[in-house]
């Protein structure tokens, strides 16, 4: 599903310039669970985002399902991002002014789905992640673990075939975490790629491979069994 | 402490520039523009109180009404002035003045044209303030062929200030000795003079007719409070001397008179009322309408609120991002009554700053301001005096009312809540930050419609068909000057290629000579059917020059000796006098002076046509009748040039004046330019208008921008996610305008009405005007929509296209 070769990517400052990819290459298969770990500043977030078509690399090729996306224009990218993949974030980012339900059903807006069928997949999904009796809540009124639920909930709305989740369980008790972790293991089995950055060994244990990085370059693959 | 304050206050400051500028420059724009309206209006009411006595100085006015016919003039009868101060001891002295009109002065060889001569009473000195600098105020008139002429004349002609003694030799041939120098008359005065010249010299000055009015007439009373008692004795004092004449040449006594309807009285003007309050025939100069001082003001406080908003919606908003500052310092221990004062202060100081830019940008605006509205202001330490406190009042109110809302609001916080970042206070619950959204709009769209009638308006009055033709029209001022010559000189100019035809006389429609006649309908000759109107006397050649067009019957003719009682009307006074077929109908002219037996003094005119309504008089007044007489008339001369070289034609011109007039000058201007002239402070109103309405827009806009700004910043997180959630640019640029056009919807349909109401009233002021269209609303809205939309588009575009990874990443 999706093949990196050579991706490379600088930040410039005035002074410096740093590396966050160097010449970095691998390949997620349809229906992987990869974790991704690293320590801070290795460019788990940077390639992160350019998986989830959010920055694009400055060097290097990035095929998408058997598309080229690296040269990609912002339109084209944020197409093919709003069809195929689900973000989850560490900091949950509901937004405050929005309802569980209203949240949920953004991703369904911006692909132009039907109201009634937005209503439909909406219900359905906050069904699924147990917190329907919440959808009328604002954010603010949630725990963090029924917050992340909600954001699992907007990322799959959509059907996505990729979920990209930064440090789900970061901002979770133990016990929110297992329960985040187990929803993506359930949603992995039905289907969906999943990459995941991530801190924590106990939760890279529940993919099937492990990527780490050091200073932007792979440094090792643990294939879990 | 307060250097903390300082500290913190600068480096916030500094932090967000763009905001800082936004605010400092939004204020200042406001202000300085402010003030250069408080300039204008202050002298608008500055005119005539240069004049130490101005209380107690009234202009007597004097109302005719015969018939249906209604005249309002600014001046009165040659002997009025004396009399009133002969006969009440309570009138302290008493003054008149004529303006002379476009005089000659010689200087070296050549005779310069002079705009600026008034002939006045030797105790103008003594009425009016006008400081002498050489000769002596009490007798410097007293004799004939005197001239008293202002500082900067004598400098023109003698270079030096030191004029006395010395000779002005007026139109060629009148000498006039110099026995003053006066300082230059003010700019605000109702009159102004270079030339004051002895009323002595003229016997026209001892006349003692009561039955004709030309002199403006002012009364300096002993004390102001006397008007009332002076008004009130008119009726009497006009029946004791004016009731003969008035029985001698009407053959009526004033209780007759009046008992047909008609009233002949004296009123009072206080001098200063005649700028602002006065605009009747014979006026010294144009006036202006305090309805403009009002309109002024009314935009100034408009901008100044405007500014204001701007200034405390940016500043609220902003000290939102500072709440954990707040938190920070009230942990630290610093009392809520310190946090009010620091954000008062800092509130105050920006104000502060903001004015010193004003001033700074308004007086150097000033020169190009007083450009446009045709004025002289100059700032003094005089205007330092009321200046200075007031723009100190100014800075404290706005800085205070500015900062208030962030003192008392923020200083409030729970620092706790703060500091968990548990408050996303700001832009949320921004009801008063809306409404005063909806203000600003709601005052940008009043302008914008009013600069759209006014300009509508006047660009009706230029196009407008008058019903006659002011293009191509050379206007030769004074061939007067000619004398015996004047008619020869018509004759060659007639002769010349590019010259279509000539006709001379001094009655333009333009500007130029106006006469007033009595006509009577019928050989009764009763007033009460009497016909008071302009009585104009033209040639054969007026009605094809002037291109005006007969409604019915015939042009006057040479061939025809009968013409000398002929005369043409107008369909006004067709309408005005009734007949269904005018032509060949006769009508009496009353010719004044003694009765001759038992029929008034009158002439027989019949009326061999008819000539279609033309605008002589300003588009704010009714077309009057008017009566085209035959004769010959020197006044000036008028040319339709059919050439397109006018050049070489005017030197053609200028050759055959030059061969008939050695030594005089040639004084020409053309129709359409003098036509433009008399409606240069519509046009000066107008440019004004549109300046400040530009100003209002662009302080407007500035805040909005800021706003717009704000709120995008503010929504930063909300609009990565939904980047990252699909939403593409044109949904995220929909969303944040969505609230703010809103708002300017809401200004447009309260605005609307009010505007149209407004500007309605002001075309009710013009006798022939436009309605006004719906467009003018719809593209008022439509306008403000757009400027709206656009200045919020450089924020919402801004913040659509950045990528969200920068604002996520911030988590």
């Amino acid at each position: 599903m999706i093949k990196i070769t050579n991706l490379e990517k600088f930040y410039r400052t005035e002074e410096v310039e740093t590396i966050a990819l160097n010449k970095l290459s691998m390949h997620v298969d349809t229906g992987e669970f990869v974790a991704i770990m690293g320590p801070s500043g290795c460019g788990k977030s940077t390639l992160l985002n350019i998986l989830g078509m959010l920055d694009d690399p400055d060097e290097g090729s990035y095929v998408f399902n058997g598309i080229e996306v690296a040269q990609f224009n912002e339109r084209k990218r944020a197409d093919l991002r709003k069809h195929n993949i689900g973000f989850v974030f560490q900091s949950f980012n509901l937004i405050d002014e929005l309802t569980v339900f209203e949240n949920v059903e953004l991703p369904l807006i911006y692909t132009g789905v039907s109201a009634a069928e937005r209503v439909k997949r909406v219900e359905e999904v906050l069904d699924k992640m147990q917190i329907m009796h919440r959808r009328n809540h604002y954010p603010q009124q949630l725990s963090g673990g029924q917050q992340q639920r909600v954001a699992i909930a907007r990322a799959v709305v959509n059907k996505p075939k990729l979920i990209l989740a930064d440090e789900p369980t970061g901002n979770l008790d133990s016990s929110n975490g297992n329960d985040v972790m187990e929803l993506l293991t359930d949603l992995n089995e039905q289907g969906t790629t999943i990459i995941m950055v991530t801190h924590s060994e106990h939760d890279a244990r529940y993919s099937h491979r492990i990527i780490r990085l050091l200073d932007g370059q792979t440094v090792m693959e643990n294939i879990m069994v | 402490m307060f250097k903390n304050y300082i500290k913190t206050a600068y480096r916030s400051l500094y932090k967000n520039k763009g905001f800082t500028a936004i605010n400092i420059l939004g204020l200042a724009l406001g202000l300085a523009t402010c003030l250069l309206i408080v300039f204008y209006v202050v002298d608008e009411l500055s005119y005539d109180r240069y004049n130490t006595k101005a209380d107690r100085i009234y202009r007597v006015n004097e109302d005719l009404k015969l018939g249906d016919n209604q005249v309002q003039y600014a001046v009165a009868m040659p002997p009025l002035a004396k009399t009133l101060k002969a006969e009440y001891p309570y009138v302290e002295d008493a003054t008149r003045i004529k303006p002379a009109g476009t005089t000659h002065v010689k200087k070296g060889n050549s005779n310069i044209v002079e705009n600026k001569v008034g002939f006045v009473d030797a105790s103008i000195f003594n009425v009016f303030t006008l400081p002498m600098i050489s000769g002596d105020p009490k007798t410097a008139l007293l004799e004939p062929n005197t001239v008293v002429i202002t500082e900067s004349t004598a400098k023109k002609y003698f270079n030096t200030t030191a004029a006395l003694g010395k000779t002005i030799i007026f139109n060629d041939k009148e000498n006039f000795k110099v026995t003053g120098v006066i300082k230059d008359v003010p700019k605000n005065s109702h009159f102004n003079f270079d030339f004051f010249v002895s009323l002595e010299s003229f016997p026209d000055s001892r006349s003692n007719e009561w039955l004709r009015s030309n002199y403006n007439t002012y009364v300096l009373l002993k004390d102001a409070k006397d008007h009332t008692k002076l008004a009130a004795s008119f009726p009497a004092f006009l029946q004791k001397f004016s009731g003969a004449q008035m029985q001698s040449e009407l053959g009526m006594n004033i209780a007759q008179f009046e008992k047909g309807g008609s009233y002949f009285r004296l009123n009072l003007t206080a001098l200063t009322d005649i700028h602002l309050n006065s605009n009747l025939t014979g006026e010294l100069g144009p006036n202006s309408t305090k309805e403009y001082v009002y309109i002024f003001s009314a935009i100034a406080i408009f901008i100044l609120l405007i500014a204001c908003v701007n200034f405390m919606n940016l500043s609220t908003a902003r000290s939102s991002n500072r709440a954990r500052e707040v938190g920070v310092r009230k942990v630290l221990g610093s009392s809520r009554k310190n946090l009010i004062f620091q954000f008062l202060a800092e509130s105050i100081l920006i104000t502060f700053i903001a004015t010193i830019i004003a001033v700074i940008a308004a007086s150097v605006l000033l020169p190009a301001f007083n450009q446009i509205s045709g004025k002289d202001i100059i700032l003094t330490t005089q205007s330092l005096k009321w200046l200075v406190p007031a723009l100190l009042l100014i800075v404290l109110v706005i800085g205070s009312l500015a900062g208030s809302y962030p003192a008392f609001f923020l200083s409030a916080f729970q620092p706790i809540a703060v500091l968990k970042g548990k408050l996303s206070a700001g832009f949320k619950g921004g009801g008063l930050r809306s409404f005063l959204v909806v203000f600003q709009f709601f005052v940008s769209i009043l302008l914008i419609v009013g600069t759209l009638v006014i300009y509508n308006q006047l660009n009706f009055i230029q196009t407008k068909n008058l019903g006659y033709n002011r293009n191509q029209v050379l206007i030769v001022q004074n061939s007067g000057e000619l004398n015996q010559q004047a008619g020869v000189f018509k004759q060659e100019l007639a002769q010349l290629p590019g010259v279509k035809s000539a006709t001379m006389t001094g009655f333009l429609p333009t500007n130029g000579w106006r006469n007033t006649r009595i006509y009577f309908k019928d050989a009764s000759y009763d007033q009460k059917k009497s016909l008071f109107p302009q009585s104009w006397e033209v040639d054969a050649d007026y009605i094809p020059t002037m291109d005006m067009k007969l409604a019915a019957g015939r042009n006057f003719s040479k061939e025809m000796q009968t013409d000398s009682s002929a005369i043409i009307i107008n369909e006004a006074a067709a309408k005005f006098l009734g007949f269904a077929d005018p032509v060949g109908k006769t009508v009496y002219q009353s010719l004044g002076g003694d009765r001759k037996g038992n029929t008034p003094n009158v002439k027989e005119c019949h009326i061999v046509g008819v000539v279609k309504d033309f605008h002589f008089n300003s588009l704010r007044q009714k077309i009057e009748p008017i009566v085209l007489t035959y004769g010959q008339n020197a006044g000036a001369l008028a040319i339709r040039v059919g050439s397109a070289d006018i050049q070489s034609l005017m030197s053609q011109i200028k050759a055959k004046w030059n061969s008939l007039s050695p030594g005089v000058q040639i004084n020409y201007s053309f129709m359409d330019q003098d036509f433009d002239l008399s409606y240069r402070s519509e046009q000066r109103i107008g440019k004004i208008f549109v300046i400040f309405t530009s100003l209002a827009i662009i302080i407007a806009c500035l805040g909005l921008f800021g706003l717009a700004a704000y709120a995008a910043e503010q929504r930063t997180k909300e609009i990565g996610i939904r980047k990252v959630l699909g939403a593409n640019v044109t949904w995220i640029v929909t969303m944040l305008s969505k609230d703010f056009i809103k708002l300017v919807c809401i200004a447009i349909v309260t605005a609307s009405p009010i505007a149209w109401f407004v500007m309605n009233k002001w075309l009710q002021d013009f006798a022939y005007r436009i309605t006004i269209q719906w467009w003018v609303i719809a593209a008022a809205a439509v306008g403000s929509l757009l400027i709206a939309f656009i200045t919020i588009s450089f924020q919402s575009v801004k913040a659509a296209i950045a990528n969200p990874v920068n604002s996520l990443r911030s988590e």
